[in-house]
């Protein structure tokens, strides 16, 4: 190693010392003027990590998340960023319609071809993406997103009244009720205003998801020949083939293809003027040519893909093949707390002899294992859940965890209080009823393995839950048809406060409240986080709901899984971290 | 001939038809019992089909245990470890336990489905064959109609109609067997009913009924049972293949398919998962195949010839 000047050594030190990361490294170098290569070379002499540490750290006003595992294997630095390849990224679901309006989910995808107004960095903090600067009014009554006139995709402009008017339609989205606190959007100049009902410290989280990724709302309504009598019901917006053949944005890529059950795949848009995104390295295009998300539903074969050079990267490797993957050289694992649960809802008005009453839920609630169930099926990868949020929430009650716990006497001590009388056939009875009933579950392994495992456990106090295991769309079908007693449910959403209302509301019921919980603590609670104008208001409300739903058990939370993500080490900027769903692509780029 | 009048010459002839009909029968059965000894793959089959067959109806009984019991603190245990002869899953649960539980509702539905077959099967099949007319057109409209459909496909639509289960595939797969037996019986019927036999015994006066139980059921049977033997080979991968993409036997039940299906994610892990119910599933299939190939060989003259033939040579 050559002799390096004070002022490098000093950068050097800082790096290896980890107090710098390797963006702030590159940084400070070319600030000393060092060129990029020159500098690449420091890095790998001194065993660079592509990313580090702090990438997946929570910001320092939360709980810093438990299982937050850095990177796992260390890189070689190349030189710098080349331009070109397409990147093969492997996705565990199949592709949802590139229309953040009506979709049902939003994919990767829309990370690479719509942006937000604003995004979330990697220390937690909101910033901006498709605005230039945005703020609050003093009584927090108004929200301002300073934008200016951006070409889109097809080569149109999008103002403004533009984007005021996207998110006037998309209050008529199914979604749109998380964000009830902002009442309507108006542009005045160059600024996007929205008028708040009352003042609210959640505002931003909705407005940084793929539901609220900013669509050209000129080609939307005219591939959907909106109007505004009908909204979305609309024939023309219905049988719309925008999202699936015509997508119109200001992201670094264009949609391409979109073939469910298989792919989908957007192209680099050269003419993309750069990002506002302080965090983002690169301020041009993007240096891929194409990237293309295969679906690949079947759980052992993603880290297979991978191991076998079919993909570059994978979002969610089956967790029985995390060790395999951490323990190989070429790939880079990342792993964070997702923001997702499993839950078992339980049809409280329609089937009030099997779970009416508290004590039933409690007992059944006691009877399950959760910190086994973290280490049987998800191998270590994620967290038990007592309460509705995952642990690293920045609302999270702990307090929650004192109730809920593995306790087989106690489950059947509340049972047998409850009435319930164990007949010989080991299944409780009361007044007749059997404790019995069927117990719905998604056709997906992981979802079928925890609905096994808990009705296992069940069985073990009395009460025999018969997996039914069905498709998506029938499990959707049937637990809103207010027929089916229990089923089992992931979630899987950013900000837990604002969806796990949802499944506990009065106001939502039969779906997706499909316990039919009418909980007036639990109301109280949502309408006080979507009245709280400040950090303390919102911190107690969520307290109150999670203890609300820990104590009443308007469903019974299960276990919570890791977000993992991998990537063959010939990939670059590709940096996944906690307060996303999935990384951004405006940085990536494929050694050759 | 002692008899005198057309009614007692008649009576004695039908009764020395059906004195010819028994001996005929019952030598053959003591010819077919002389080559189940001497058949290398009836015997083989049935020697593999007895092991399978006791393993399953006498496995829980002797090892004991419950099938859905899980262990969170013994998953994925590899065959004589942990106290689990054959391993456990991922739940931890006994895999020994569950692999004779499923082979048990394997052969329930091999049974079932092949009981169901045979007995509409060859009821339809001889009315069609018999009957001709109106009656063969419908059914074996009809036949071929079910014949048509893939099986997986009429399951789909039982389980869409039934809900996912056993019933399902009982029926779906039932049904499509039943259609391929009674395509066959009728075809045998309707051969067997231009025979002198048949021809004499419909001049003797003999109903319609007691010519089928008396005279073409006992010649078709033997047929229809091979045909039978090798559509439980099929019923047992049916059964299988539905549970393995999530249509027959629920969970915690357990069944081959569906083993197989839970353990292909742990392939790395621990492929005995997925390896012991497959092969388990191949010993059955083949046990049953080899049966009816052995059956086949007993029960066909022409092979039987055949075969004489490749001796003298």
């Amino acid at each position: 190693m050559t002799e390096n000047s004070p002022e490098i050594q000093g950068i050097l030190d800082e790096y290896q010392q980890k107090k710098l990361s390797r963006r702030q490294f590159l940084k400070k170098a070319g600030a000393a003027g060092i060129g990029a290569t020159v500098a690449a070379g420091l890095l790998a002499s001194c065993g660079g990590d592509e990313e580090p540490a702090a990438t997946t750290a929570a910001p320092a006003t939360t709980a810093a998340p438990a299982t937050t595992a850095a990177p796992t294997t260390t890189e070689a630095m190349p030189a710098g960023p080349t331009k070109g390849g397409t990147l093969r990224e492997g996705y565990n679901r199949d592709v949802s319609k590139h229309d953040p309006i009506t979709t049902n989910w939003y994919d990767p995808a829309f990370f690479a071809i719509y942006e937000a107004i604003v995004t979330i960095d990697p220390d937690g903090n909101f910033v901006p993406q498709y605005c230039t600067d945005f703020g609050v009014s003093d009584d927090g009554l108004e929200y301002w997103f300073a934008v200016e006139d951006r070409q889109s995709h097809s080569g149109g402009t999008i103002t403004a009244a533009d984007v005021a008017e996207f998110y006037r339609i998309q209050k008529f989205s199914f979604i749109a009720g998380l964000a009830a606190p902002i009442g309507s959007y108006r542009s005045e100049g160059n600024r996007v205003i929205a008028e708040m009902n009352n003042p609210w410290v959640g505002t931003y989280g909705p407005l940084a998801t793929g539901y609220w990724r900013i669509a050209n709302i000129n080609t939307w309504k005219d591939v959907g020949q909106y109007d505004d009598e009908t909204g979305l019901a609309g024939e023309g917006v219905v049988a719309s083939t925008y999202g699936t053949e015509v997508v119109d944005a200001t992201g670094p890529f264009q949609h391409t293809e979109w073939v469910p059950g298989s792919h989908s795949l957007v192209t680099r848009w050269d003419d993309y003027p750069g990002s506002n995104v302080p965090y983002f390295e690169n301020k041009g295009p993007a240096h891929l040519d194409a990237i293309r998300w295969s679906v690949i539903t079947e759980a052992g074969q993603r880290a297979t893909q991978l191991e076998n050079g079919d993909i570059d990267t994978l979002i969610n490797p089956a967790h029985q093949d995390l060790a395999r993957l951490e323990s190989n050289p070429d790939l880079t694992v990342y792993r964070h707390p997702e923001w997702s649960g499993y839950f078992m809802f339980m049809n409280q008005e329609n089937f009030p002899e099997l779970f009416g009453d508290l004590d039933t839920r409690k007992g059944l609630s006691h009877a399950v294992e959760r910190e086994g169930m973290v280490q049987a099926l998800l191998f270590g990868n994620g967290a038990a859940t007592y309460g509705p949020f995952p642990t690293p929430d920045r609302y999270y009650e702990p307090a929650v965890e004192e109730l809920n716990n593995y306790d087989v006497d106690e489950a059947n001590r509340l049972l047998d209080g409850a009435g319930w009388e164990m007949g010989s056939d080991g299944v409780r009875t009361r007044n007749g009823t059997r404790l019995e009933f069927e117990f719905m579950v998604e056709n997906e392994s992981l979802q079928v393995a925890i609905g096994n495992a808990a009705a296992a456990q069940f069985s073990v106090v009395g009460a025999q839950a018969n997996v039914n295991v069905v498709d998506r769309a029938v499990w959707f079908e049937r637990a809103g048809s207010d027929q089916v007693p229990a089923g089992l449910f992931m979630w899987l959403w950013p900000i837990s406060a604002d969806i796990i209302p949802l499944f506990c509301n009065s106001a939502v019921i039969p779906s997706p409240n499909w316990s039919h919980a009418r909980e007036e603590r639990i109301d109280q609670a949502i309408a006080d986080w979507q009245a709280a104008g400040t950090q303390e208001a919102a911190q107690k409300a969520q307290s109150d709901l999670q203890l609300a739903w820990a104590e009443l058990l308007p469903n019974i939370s299960f276990i919570n899984q890791n977000a993992t993500f991998v990537k063959n080490n010939r990939v670059h900027g590709w940096a996944p971290f906690v307060w996303l769903l999935y990384p951004y692509y405006n940085d990536t780029w494929i050694e050759s | 001939m002692t008899s005198s009048t057309p009614e007692s010459y008649l009576a004695e002839w039908n009764q020395r038809l059906l004195d010819f009909e028994e001996s005929r029968h019952v030598s053959l059965l003591r010819r077919a019992m002389r080559n189940l000894v001497r058949n290398r793959l009836l015997l083989t089959g049935t020697i593999l089909a007895l092991l399978v067959v006791g393993a399953g109806l006498l496995g829980p009984i002797i090892i004991g245990g419950d099938y859905e019991l899980i262990n969170f603190s013994n998953t994925h245990a590899t065959p004589f470890t942990e106290d689990a002869l054959l391993g456990t899953d991922h739940l931890g649960r006994d895999t020994a336990i569950r692999l004779f539980v499923a082979i048990r509702v394997s052969l329930a539905v091999a049974v079932g489905v092949t009981g169901l077959a045979l007995v509409v099967g060859l009821a339809l099949g001889t009315v069609a064959g018999y009957r001709g007319g109106w009656s063969d057109r419908s059914l074996s409209g009809v036949m071929d109609f079910i014949w048509g459909f893939p099986l997986i496909l009429v399951a789909v639509l039982f389980a869409g109609g039934l809900g996912e289960g056993l019933l399902s595939v009982i029926l779906a797969v039932g049904l499509v067997n039943m259609a391929a037996i009674a395509r066959v019986v009728r075809g045998e019927v309707l051969s067997l009913s231009e025979r002198e036999f048949i021809e004499a015994a419909r001049a003797g006066g003999l109903s319609n009924g007691r010519i089928i139980r008396k005279h073409l059921l006992p010649n078709i049977l033997a047929p229809a049972l091979v045909l039978a033997s090798y559509y439980i080979a099929v019923a047992i991968i049916a059964e299988a293949a539905l549970s393995f993409i999530g249509l027959g036997a629920q969970p915690p039940l357990p069944s081959l398919g569906q083993m197989v299906a839970e353990g292909r994610n742990f392939l790395q892990l621990n492929h005995w998962e997925t390896t012991i119910p497959g092969l388990t599933l191949v010993l059955m299939v083949l046990s049953v195949s080899l049966i009816g190939d052995g059956l086949r060989d007993v029960f066909d003259p022409r092979l039987r010839h055949e075969a004489k033939g490749v001796e003298a040579t």
